[in-house]
């Protein structure tokens, strides 16, 4: 059960249509267009399917950071005031279904399968992949998490800023403040935000907000960080994306002095390596190791760490030569990648 | 018929939300509850492996 019935979401909620979805076999996802790592995601409209809000998103420490009663409450509230008062509908965007997938019809339809959410945001990359229209930066890193622009929100008062740092602070975003429009769009909950977020084109270097502070409406501009967009993708069940089995994290820039490395360059160093890159026989590397460099190129105008690197250039099964440091010694190392094999 | 047995339908699902919170399954269905009703729709996708 979602909330008691006499709980405060419980009582707005039986002022709804309530419906849970749980096969998405013939759901417009032109509609509800959404990232589908999320387990669970919320939208309120009415019977012209016109999309009121959102809720739900995720960032990359946990699937619920967003979620909780509170702020699902104010969500709840929010849609049926704004049912009252039926704001304009924006166009609806184009219909499509997961049947338009023949991937994907093959590997569940066929079989007489669910056709999870994670399955529909994979075989639309592996369509994507196969058209050539693939953009892995924007088709991978589908939730852009707020907190690397600085914005940390005090998530059961919904859009409310709780802390302010880095690109947002600098721009003057301030706590207390509500982020009220993205790029110059309506928002009332973290969904939405995030789901404007992530239409904005990679290359964009400022993101444009509406902060409700104290009644008055202040426009921000926030100067965009090199990868604003970069999100963990490791949760993610992804056929387009090699795998390799470990983790890095970036040089920082007097490491990179003190080792002679590009100040722009993607050199990181080895946090962790997974048991199946020695059984795969993926490569060598060690806890401590220095990537300075993959296959000859050190710099990348995308990537901040080596993995990145690979994750962006590389496609699955393709093989790389690592420039390695390690005890004050330059390796040459061969690396495979595998795909990722999760299917039922 | 077949509005007849709509109506019906949503007349019990509406008695049936007196008591409790209904949560359907079928998303077309919550349209049509939607229209007969007017209410606002509160739409759930929950993925179950």
């Amino acid at each position: 059960m979602l909330s008691p019935k006499d709980s405060p979401l419980g009582k707005l909620l039986r002022q709804f249509v309530t419906v849970r979805i749980i096969r998405m076999d013939t759901i417009d996802i032109g509609l509800f267009e959404h990232d589908r790592n999320n387990t669970i995601y919320f939208y309120l409209l009415n019977a012209d399917e016109q999309i009121y809000l959102r809720y739900g998103g995720r960032d990359n420490a946990s699937p619920d950071t967003y979620l909780n009663l509170e702020s699902l409450t104010l969500a709840a509230a929010k849609g049926l005031e704004l049912h009252a008062h039926r704001p304009p509908a924006p166009p609806r965007p184009k219909p499509d279904f997961p049947k338009n997938y023949s991937l994907l019809v093959e590997r569940t339809f066929a079989r007489n399968q669910c056709v999870e959410c994670h399955l529909i945001g994979d075989y639309q990359n592996l369509h994507r992949q196969q058209d050539g229209t693939l953009d892995k930066i924007t088709h991978l890193y589908r939730s852009p998490d707020l907190k690397r622009v600085g914005l940390f929100l005090d998530v059961p008062q919904g859009l409310v800023i709780k802390e302010s740092t880095g690109a947002a602070a600098a721009a003057g975003v301030q706590p207390g403040d509500r982020i009220a429009q993205w790029e110059g769009k309506v928002v009332w909950t973290f969904a939405d935000v995030q789901h404007r977020f992530n239409e904005t084109p990679r290359k964009a270097r400022e993101a444009h907000l509406t902060v409700d502070r104290g009644g008055k409406m202040v426009d921000v501009t926030i100067a965009l960080p090199p990868q604003w967009w970069w999100s963990e993708t490791k949760f993610r069940q992804s056929s387009v994306e090699p795998r390799f089995y470990f983790d890095d994290r970036p040089l920082s820039a007097a490491e990179k002095q003190e080792l002679g490395l590009p100040a722009e360059g993607f050199a990181s160093r080895v946090k962790y390596v997974s048991s199946t890159a020695r059984t795969m026989e993926l490569h060598g590397l060690q806890e401590d190791d220095v990537i300075a460099g993959i296959d000859g190129k050190r710099v990348d105008p995308d990537a901040h760490t080596a993995s990145l690197y690979l994750i962006l250039r590389k496609t699955p099964g393709d093989a790389a030569t690592l420039e390695v440091l390690r005890g004050g010694k330059r390796i040459e190392m061969p690396l495979k990648t595998m795909q990722m094999s999760f299917r039922k | 018929m077949r509005v007849l047995l709509l109506l019906i339908g949503l007349a019990a699902l509406a008695a049936a939300q007196d008591d409790d919170i209904v949560w359907l399954d079928n998303y077309g269905e919550a349209l049509k509850m939607a229209k007969a009703t007017g209410k606002p729709i509160f739409l759930e996708f929950r993925c179950e492996p």
